[in-house]
């Protein structure tokens, strides 16, 4: 269950988290220091792919509540794509899609960034 | 009084019994003319020889773990011997004219004089028996007792000289003692145990001696006045005398050499014994100091004496970086600097390796630091590099092969040493985590509800099965009115001791909120509201919460981000998802739009399942969830049991499916149905 991998790359001026394998409470505080590297940064505009993940627990959701509001509070946010079903069903339970933005493709969410700085 | 006290009084008893009788004696008979009285006097004499003997070697024997203090106190006393010799040679001839031995002042002076030679001679010749014996690793007390036979043989047969035919026998036991006293000289290995100061010590101390004994020997092999005393008084006595100054010569003589050509070696025997004293200290740490900081410290004070170095100090590995976890007689920064410049190096890691002062300077940038070598032993259990141990030196010797072994050996047993004390510390932490885990559990306990209610309408079975780690699962039942029953499941996010306290403060909530708002979406979005201030970011709980009315059977529920709410309905089943928002996802004024209350007139025979994601989200071998459709299944199938045996079924299910997997989550199962 151990198994997770977290990288980070620009696309313009918005921040990818690339997940993959497993996040749960032991593999959760590697995506926070992923997190508190961006703050350090001041790069609050942050898309999180989902593509390679296959498990979240709580404790993994609870890293985005963690993060979100500050985010937003700078002018950013976190946008989450490429959700797996088994993935998304977690989210929507909790209500998740209500409170932030998911899509199906990670070059929307960073679209969405891009005209929302536009207008 | 203890058996040996006793042995010891009689030994004392019995010398000074017989010495009081032997000077008596020779006060009454200074001149023993006739064989019988010269008889008699050599009998007593032998007699306080043989009680001294005894008596004394106890004496000594106490104090044999200090050899280089009797040997002093036999140079003092064989000094105080030849005062008394000299003096009692002068003496003597003064009163050679005079027929000394009449004058019964003279004589008690002479017998005294005699009788202090008896005990200094006992003395010197039981202490010589404790040195024999010191450090033997084998039991020589053959060749010992032979010597004292001889000894004997040589005093008794004196009285040969009434015969001048058996004059030989006496020469000949003579020689053989001599011979014999040889043999036993050479068993001086005791010596090698001593320091090197010590060595010194002995060295002059023993030639100062053996020279002390010759001057000794000679005032009395010389024909003068105080042999004719000594003679006169027992010519046995005289003959052990001359012999125990004998083997003071050879004894001491042999120590002089011996201790001499011990000496340029004395130091590696003083710094190997310091190695195996510090390893001893270090075996006492390991099994006595658990503390790591602690041990750290003492490893590296240790260091500095087995290394023989100025400085020494010790990291460990943390993750992928090293931590300094003790310095001595070096600034953390120092230490510090060189840790980091030198660390990489991949020589490091197979066995000691020894940084010398251009290496510093060239290679690792190391300028500011007057170190002039610098040993480093990796710190090694199970074969995998745990940290390194550093010994630094300020003068220009390098460190050689011997001591790169002896700082290798050392670091070995840091190493475990080291390993212990964190497992041990790691055991200590894991004994506390499990104390906060029963603790969360007791928490739990108490506050899962310990009776179901029940009436004529409704038929309810919960059941609650926890994880090893608390999963933070709680369910309870609320007593509105007389008709309404409230009833909630929830799921605090999280585990162990701060999950229970959660959980402890929601029952808090609902029990007191539960009879204020009767609407569930209402109560739940206070709930929402009061969690705002003891919830942290990363938080949250889902909840179901419902009013079942007895009196017409009708169910009003919320859904708060909770797995659905299972309805089965005349063999039909049906996952019940309205929207709603976990609690403690957010805090804003919307929180209330986006629960929706789902309401349903429940008919006869109607079954309400209600748990907790423990179930959908067990998981088997291959890590596949349980799932709703196996679930559904099986209370599809179970629909017409009673709501105890249908939960019974759906555990046996979910246990023979997860049976490869342990439990990650709390299992919680609350079921009704309409009568």
């Amino acid at each position: 269950m151990t198994d997770f991998n977290v990288n980070l790359r620009q696309v313009k001026n918005v921040s990818i988290i690339d997940l993959r394998g497993y996040l749960d409470a032991h593999t959760a505080p590697e995506l926070e220091n992923i997190f508190n590297k961006l703050l350090e940064q001041k790069k609050f505009r942050v898309v999180v792919n989902f593509n390679d993940l296959n498990y979240i627990s709580s404790a993994g959701l609870g890293v985005f509540m963690a993060y979100i509001e500050i985010m937003r509070q700078n002018n950013g946010d976190i946008k989450f794509t490429n959700l797996k079903e088994n993935v998304y069903n977690i989210f929507d339970l909790l209500g998740f899609p209500l409170l932030y933005e998911f899509y199906k493709d990670e070059q929307e969410a960073i679209n969405k960034f891009i005209t929302q700085e536009n207008s | 009084m203890k058996f040996s006290d006793i042995k010891l009084a009689h030994k004392l008893e019995n010398s000074i019994l017989i010495s009081i009788l032997l000077i008596v004696y020779n006060l009454v008979f200074p001149v023993r003319s006739t064989l019988v009285l010269f008889l008699i006097n050599e009998f007593l004499v032998f007699g306080v020889l043989y009680f001294l003997f005894n008596y004394m070697n106890i004496f000594v024997e106490s104090k044999k773990e200090f050899p280089l203090s009797l040997i002093l106190k036999v140079g003092v006393l064989s000094a105080v011997m030849f005062f008394i010799s000299s003096f009692m040679n002068s003496f003597l001839r003064n009163n050679q004219q005079e027929n000394f031995q009449t004058n019964i002042f003279n004589s008690l002076i002479s017998i005294l004089m005699n009788y202090v030679f008896i005990v200094v001679v006992i003395y010197i010749l039981s202490t010589f028996r404790i040195l024999f014996f010191l450090r033997q690793t084998k039991d020589r007390s053959t060749y010992f007792n032979t010597m004292i036979i001889f000894f004997c043989l040589t005093f008794f047969s004196d009285f040969s000289r009434i015969n001048l035919s058996l004059d030989y026998a006496h020469d000949a036991f003579y020689v053989v003692s001599i011979v014999l006293i040889c043999l036993n000289s050479l068993k001086v290995s005791w010596i090698a145990f001593l320091t090197k100061r010590q060595k010194t010590y002995l060295l002059f101390i023993s030639i100062v001696l053996s020279v002390l004994f010759m001057v000794n020997y000679s005032l009395i092999s010389e024909s003068n006045s105080l042999r004719t005393s000594l003679n006169s008084f027992s010519s046995g006595f005289y003959s052990v005398y001359s012999l125990v100054m004998i083997y003071g010569i050879i004894y001491f003589g042999i120590i002089f050499f011996t201790t001499l050509f011990h000496l340029p070696t004395a130091e590696a025997f003083d710094r190997k014994s310091e190695e195996v004293s510090s390893l001893i200290d270090l075996t006492n740490l390991i099994t006595q100091v658990f503390d790591f900081k602690e041990l750290a410290d003492s490893v590296t004070s240790i260091t500095t004496k087995v290394c023989n170095s100025y400085a020494a100090w010790l990291v460990t590995k943390k993750g992928n970086d090293y931590e300094l976890n003790s310095v001595k007689n070096i600034a953390y920064v120092d230490a510090d600097k060189i840790v980091k410049n030198v660390i990489q190096n991949e020589k490091l890691l197979d066995n000691v390796y020894i940084l010398n002062y251009d290496e510093l300077k060239k290679d690792f940038n190391i300028n500011s630091i007057d170190f002039r070598s610098i040993a480093i032993a990796p710190l090694k259990v199970h074969g995998e590099v745990k940290g390194f141990l550093f010994a630094a030196r300020k003068h220009d010797v390098n460190f050689d092969e011997e001591e790169k072994r002896s700082i290798q050996a050392f670091a070995y047993y840091a190493a475990v040493a080291l390993e212990n004390a964190k497992l041990i510390a790691e055991s200590i932490e894991k004994e506390r985590l499990e104390k906060e885990l029963d603790v969360a559990r007791d928490i739990q306990r108490r506050i899962l509800p310990n009776k179901i209610p029940s009436s004529q309408q409704l038929e309810i079975s919960a059941l609650f099965i926890p994880a090893f780690e608390v999963g933070g699962d709680y369910y309870d039942f609320f007593e509105l009115d007389e008709n309404k029953l409230g009833f909630v499941v929830a799921d605090v996010s999280g585990k162990g001791i701060t999950a229970a306290f959660i959980m402890a403060e929601i029952k808090g909530i609902f029990e007191s909120l539960s009879k204020i708002f009767l609407k569930p979406s209402e109560l739940l979005t206070n709930v929402n509201n009061v969690l705002k201030n003891s919830l942290d970011k990363k938080s949250f709980v889902t909840a179901v919460y419902g009013v079942i009315d007895k009196q017409n059977g009708i169910l009003n529920f919320v859904r708060a981000g909770h797995p659905p709410v299972i309805y089965c309905s005349q063999n039909k089943v049906v996952r019940l998802l309205p929207s709603g928002l976990g609690l403690g996802l957010d805090y804003s004024l919307n929180y209330f739009q986006t629960l929706k209350e789902e309401q349903i007139q429940l008919k006869k025979g109607d079954i309400i399942v209600v748990y907790s994601d423990g179930i959908p989200e067990a998981k088997n071998a291959n890590y596949e969830d349980f799932g709703y459709e196996r679930f559904e299944k099986i209370i599809q199938r179970n629909c017409n049991k009673t709501l105890d045996e249908i939960s019974n079924e759906i555990i046996k299910e979910l246990t023979i499916f997860s049976k490869d997997n342990t439990q990650h989550d709390d299992i919680t199962l609350v079921l009704f149905r309409w009568k």
